[in-house]
């Protein structure tokens, strides 16, 4: 492999997934005591905003991208809860989503954001319909939109809207 | 009329669906049952740990000066009631001291080996913290090379913040009281009443309150608020007198039967950066 193709966006796109994954676990640590200040519980999912960026791009053709989803769900069940298939099928779900979403809609930078905000809708409704199989759940569904989904779905969204026009540029460059 | 899905994709749904619950009851059930994860999971985890550890550096690092600016606000405010403080903590140490070298001097009296207040404390760094909906836990730079197992409980500033839940080669998971499981916070605690104590377990967290429930008491020596909670050291694996909380309030149960105690815990688990895991040296031997 020459060099050059080290900068192509099937090596670079699952080195930064990989690394976004750590990064979110370092802010929740590093943050905690922002992130978790009772009532909220705000998660900082940069790892789908990844994802996000790479459907809305269409950057799934330039990659086996369904590959990266699966495993980078099963990697952070591994890492983060030692249980299998909660944030497995939240990515592949919450990306499945968004990309039937990116079909009906136009490429603009709202429409891209609001496909994002559905899709992080669905990723945080997975992991609590998941509690409920596991026993862990312990927040009723108001308590859970109001002090959970809704920060996170602002803070998330806000850093993809900052990210986007770069990232664009990113994936341009990398192509 | 058209269809939205077709039969085959309603089958694979269906398929998928069942796969993946099963899936999630199957490892949950797992990872109660063993200690230590199998080998490619504690490989993996050892790993992830590892490049966990560098990229923490500048997060942490970013994070302690976010909340190094807001406990400056707080800096005058906190100091005077500091400072009214001090002076009973300096008699509180030195009798403390006191009593502590006459209890070993007892001890070796009656020839009493470790007892359930002896523990001996492993010190560890938080290297990561898991961004999930439930089950909140920290990942902490020690592992079985240190010594810990799983469900030894973890300390951090003024009290208990969890119990160690899986523990790979180098590095170890401990799941918060915050977190509803089972093995996260289901620890034997005492309260100190004006009558006499009251013996029980941490049935419960109520998120949305932010209070540990010790449920189904049915003592009837009196608890009031503000009372103190340690733990207990019944069980065996945590040591006694590790302080957990204040009571906050007591309430009847849901059919009036038995007393509900409602404890705030007395850690702050937002700003965990280091924690000690207390190693019961009863549990050890």
């Amino acid at each position: 492999m020459a060099f050059w193709q080290l900068t192509r966006l099937r090596v670079v796109y699952p080195i930064v997934l990989l690394f976004l994954l750590f990064v979110d676990g370092s802010l929740m640590s590093g943050m905690g005591g922002i992130f978790t200040a009772f009532p909220w519980h705000i998660l900082p999912v940069l790892t789908l905003g990844w994802l996000f960026y790479a459907v809305q791009f269409d950057a799934e053709t330039d990659m086996p991208f369904w590959l990266y989803v699966i495993l980078i769900g099963v990697l952070f069940d591994m890492y983060y809860t030692g249980i299998f298939g909660t944030y497995t099928l939240a990515f592949v779900s919450s990306v499945a989503v968004m990309m039937q979403l990116h079909k009906v809609l136009d490429e603009r930078l709202l429409s891209g954001l609001f496909m994002f905000l559905v899709g992080l809708i669905v990723y945080l409704l997975v992991t609590y319909v998941a509690g409920f199989i596991t026993g862990v759940s312990s927040v009723g569904l108001t308590a859970f939109m109001l002090f959970e989904v809704m920060p996170t779905v602002i803070l998330n969204v806000m850093i993809a809207a900052v990210g986007y026009y770069p990232v664009w540029s990113l994936f341009q460059f990398l192509r | 009329m058209r269809k939205i899905f077709s039969s085959r994709t309603v089958v694979t749904i269906i398929i998928a669906v069942i796969v993946i619950v099963g899936l999630i009851a199957g490892s949950n059930w797992w990872a109660k049952r063993t200690n230590t994860p199998p080998f490619i999971q504690r490989f993996g985890n050892d790993l992830a740990g590892g490049v966990s550890r560098v990229i923490a550096m500048p997060t942490n690092a970013v994070g302690r000066t976010a909340n190094s600016i807001g406990n400056l606000l707080d800096t005058f405010s906190e100091n005077r009631d500091l400072k009214s403080k001090i002076d009973e903590y300096a008699q509180n140490k030195v009798r403390l001291q006191t009593i502590e070298e006459e209890n070993a001097s007892l001890k070796k009296q009656l020839k009493l080996q470790a007892t359930l207040t002896d523990y001996k404390t492993v010190s560890a760094v938080t290297i990561s913290r898991s961004p999930t909906t439930w089950q909140s836990q920290l990942v902490i730079n020690k592992g079985l090379n240190s010594g810990l197992k799983k469900g030894m409980p973890v300390l951090a500033g003024a009290g208990i913040i969890g119990r160690i839940s899986e523990v790979n080669t180098t590095n170890a998971k401990v799941a918060l009281i915050s977190d509803t499981s089972e093995e996260a916070n289901r620890f034997a605690i005492t309260i100190k009443g004006d009558d006499g104590d009251v013996n029980g377990i941490v049935t419960n967290f109520n998120r949305e309150k932010n209070q540990l429930i010790m449920g189904q008491v049915t003592s009837d020596n009196k608890i009031k608020k503000g009372d103190l909670v340690k733990t207990s050291g019944l069980g065996g694996i945590i040591p006694a007198g590790i302080f957990v909380g204040t009571v906050t309030s007591v309430t009847k149960d849901d059919y009036g039967l038995s007393k509900q105690i409602n404890i705030e815990p007395a850690a702050d688990l937002g700003n965990i950066t280091t924690v000690v895991v207390a190693v019961s040296e009863i549990g050890a031997q």
